[in-house]
């Protein structure tokens, strides 16, 4: 027969002190894990999250991103007419040569960071449908004007609608702002290709931006662009292209993993200690439990459930600390370096189910460990030395 | 000093729990000397702080618009500069796309590199002549050179990204300084590929100046002299132009800290939990104990200096184990993972040793401090009245 839970409940809430301690550090130490791990998660979802199979970008052949990626005017040219690009209702190709260059602006905490700007054929927003404009209106091309993601405007200073952004002797003046869904594109400011080929002085592109029908079509238009000796470009889909660009979170994970590491084991050590601390002092009661026939094997899943019970509400109150700080504290998007592009990427902590979960999952491991010991020994008091004990 | 056997016999009282806590400590410390290093080794400050009288010059809408080589002659004639040297960086790719295999490349200027400009950089000066008399050949960061096992003579391919051609280099020689993670090459080799730009533009110029009283001069007077020119300049100090990445980093540095000190906090809960348990178990023997004629400040010292020497004992320890046998396995050990790049910079230096064994003390001192007292307090007959 197993001994009741209840017996460990009460048994916590007597030892407050010390129960409270030990909850304390568990969720402090899931606290910790998950922050690091909304932050990678964040990182990732950014990079590709709304991301389409059916809009490709081409680039040339090895490049790692678009910003490393230069293509002629002729290359452009040859790729408005291969076969694949969809149509717009009124006729035009779905087709945005585009350029990407950095500028280094002004934060609003003083200090300053580097930013992608993004030239684009004018279609390029409806190429793109989970970026919408939410104030002001779309750049016109030819004027020097730019929108700006909304995210960036809040980060940035001088990023209202109405103000200019200054950059050397750059010049935009800002007529939008655009929520692009939490996507990369939420770090990009934009503006027409043209005007940004004038005023960086370059009659280059990075990439070409292209819409197919449909998966298939995107495919034969890779093939295609493989395919032509002469252009040596390469396509691939927007989704495949993000997820590439994904390494940037990688160091992220890898010290998420070592942090969860070595607290989950300091932190399962203090919890074995209180559990130690238990079993001794209720050496006498776990003789009399056992006297009135309790089975060795019950006493160790008792203690081994306290142990589970007490990282469980460490689990608890780590994960509400996590949620707490997102939501009240870190409620601004941050920004960490692509160092892919030497360019900000901005994204948002984010607290998802499954890293819930395994918060929870990360506290009970803790018990399991910290209580696994103790509990050995409880069941292993012989009964009659255990009823001696003062 | 003549209690120092009562106290050390109390830490060891219960081994289990003396062996729990010190190993919790000294996880944490470990923990905390690897995530410090990490972060120097992300703003490594190439000079170690000798870099006063360098400076950086970049198009002043940032990195990613070159400058035209015909400033550098311009920038030679302003009185207080001793060299400039244009550098490109290439920004190739070895071996393969992983990004445990990057690490920074940059063109230079062989004839004055490392005579005038990273002047602080030691380098052998047979190795150095090699550099300079073959076009074809490079130099590396010693931190490189171990991670990739080169040797004098071995040829190695980077592959261009943003440029879109792949440089055969042949490898002459490593240097030794604050940052060993860029390798060196001929700015001519890469003018000689038929790059487009190269013989025309170059990504930034780094230049020394005289004294470190020039720099501000320097830099003022050569924003002013291109301001109107198709190409403005950021002059930068070489520490503003770190910081530029730096920044950007700003919410990992901001992650850094606050994990650092949230685990300091929670082992600092770890030791007091221990310290008040140990106290509670031995309520009736300090009541004796005070019948004996100790005194409350006796009983204050000896919890706390409990506590403080069980911290200082998970402190030395966790100092000499992070030095010698975790940071080893575990650079080792993430020299295939993302995190590979930080690593070449990756050094636990002294300060942070001691910083971090200074911290064990003050978790002792922080973690003693409640029970000490609570244990000073209790009055002799209710300490004798209570069962345990």
């Amino acid at each position: 027969m197993a001994i009741p839970l209840k017996y460990n409940f009460r048994n916590l809430l007597v030892r407050k002190v010390s129960t409270g301690m030990t909850v304390a550090v568990i969720g402090l130490v899931v606290g910790v894990f998950l922050c690091v791990l909304a932050l990678a998660q964040g990182v990732t979802r950014t990079l590709s999250v709304t991301a389409s199979t059916r809009n490709v970008m081409t680039m040339r052949v090895g490049s790692q991103a678009e910003m490393q990626s230069v293509i002629t005017r002729d290359q452009a040219d040859q790729i408005q007419s291969l076969e694949g690009i969809e149509r717009s209702p009124s006729g035009k190709p779905y087709v945005s040569p585009e350029l990407l260059t950095l500028i280094n602006v002004p934060r609003q905490d003083g200090k300053s960071s580097n930013v992608q700007i993004r030239g684009m054929a004018p279609i390029g927003l409806e190429m793109r449908p989970a970026v919408k404009i939410v104030d002001g209106r779309m750049f016109q091309p030819g004027t020097a004007e730019a929108i700006v993601s909304r995210n960036l405007s809040n980060r940035f200073a001088g990023m209202r609608v109405g103000d200019t952004i200054k950059s050397g002797s750059f010049r935009w003046a800002i007529v939008g702002l655009f929520d692009a869904a939490g996507s990369a594109y939420e770090s990009e400011i934009w503006t027409d290709v043209t005007d940004l080929q004038a005023q960086t002085k370059r009659q280059i592109y990075s990439s070409i931006f292209v819409r197919t029908p449909d998966q298939g079509a995107a495919a034969r238009y890779i093939e295609t662009v493989k395919g032509d000796q002469r252009l040596k470009l390469e396509g691939k889909t927007e989704k495949k292209y993000y997820e590439e660009q994904m390494v940037t979170g990688a160091p992220i994970k890898v010290l998420a993993f070592i942090v969860g590491i070595f607290t989950a084991i300091g932190a399962s050590f203090g919890a074995m200690n209180t559990m130690y601390a238990q079993v001794s002092a209720r050496t006498r009661e776990i003789g009399t439990l056992r006297a009135i026939g309790f089975s060795r094997r019950a006493i160790l899943a008792s203690f081994v459930l306290e142990a589970l019970m007490l990282c469980l509400a460490g689990g608890i109150l780590g994960t509400g600390l996590a949620y707490l700080l997102f939501n009240l504290v870190l409620t601004k998007p941050t920004g960490t370096m692509n160092f892919r592009t030497f360019s900000e990427v901005l994204f948002n902590f984010r607290l998802t189910p499954p890293l819930i979960a395994g918060g929870i999952v990360f506290s009970l491991a803790m018990g399991l460990l910290g209580g696994f010991f103790p509990a050995a020994r409880a069941a292993r008091l012989k009964i009659t030395t255990a009823l001696r004990e003062v | 000093m003549k209690y120092f056997r009562l106290i050390w016999r109390n830490v060891f009282r219960k081994k289990t729990r003396m062996i729990l806590t010190t190993s919790s400590i000294i996880l944490v410390l470990v923990l905390i000397v690897v995530l410090t290093s990490l972060l120097q080794a992300m703003q490594q400050d190439p000079s170690g702080g000798r870099g006063a009288n360098r400076l950086v010059v970049q198009h002043a809408t940032g990195l990613a618009n070159f400058l035209p080589l015909s400033q550098r002659q311009r920038i030679e004639q302003i009185p207080g500069v001793v060299a400039v040297s244009p550098q490109i960086w290439f920004g190739g790719v070895y071996k393969d796309d992983r990004p445990e295999n990057f690490f920074g490349q940059l063109s230079a200027d062989p004839e004055i590199y490392f005579d005038k400009v990273f002047d602080d950089a030691t380098i052998d000066p047979a190795v150095k002549a090699q550099w300079k008399a073959n076009r074809n050949s490079f130099v590396a960061g010693e931190a490189i050179v171990k991670k990739f096992g080169w040797k004098p003579g071995e040829h190695v391919v980077l592959r261009g990204t943003y440029i879109p051609i792949s440089l055969d280099l042949v490898f002459a020689g490593s240097f030794k300084a604050g940052d060993e993670s860029n390798v060196f090459f001929h700015n001519e080799y890469l003018n000689q590929s038929k790059w487009f730009g190269a013989d025309k533009y170059t990504g930034i110029y780094y230049l020394k100046v005289q004294s470190a009283d020039d720099v501000p001069r320097v830099a003022a007077a050569i924003d002013q002299m291109f301001e109107n020119s198709d190409a403005p300049t950021k002059t930068l100090t070489e520490k503003q132009f770190q910081l530029q990445f730096m920044e950007m980093l700003g919410s990992v540095k901001f992650l850094v800290r606050g994990i650092s000190l949230i685990i300091l906090f929670a082992v600092t809960l770890i030791v007091a939990n221990t310290v008040a348990m140990s106290a509670r178990e031995r309520v009736t023997e300090i009541a004796v104990m005070r019948t004996l004629g100790f005194r409350r400040t006796h009983i204050l010292g000896f919890i706390l200096s409990e506590s403080v020497l069980m911290s200082l004992i998970g402190g030395v320890l966790g100092v000499l184990l992070a030095r010698y046998f975790f940071i080893p396995g575990m650079v080792k050990g993430m020299q295939t993972t993302p995190m590979a790049p930080f690593l070449l910079n990756f050094r636990v230096t002294v300060p942070t040793l001691a910083a971090a064994f200074g911290i064990s003390v003050g978790v002792g001192v922080l973690a003693g401090f409640v029970p000490a007292i609570r244990s000073s307090q209790i009055r002799i007959v209710d300490g004798l009245r209570q069962v345990v």
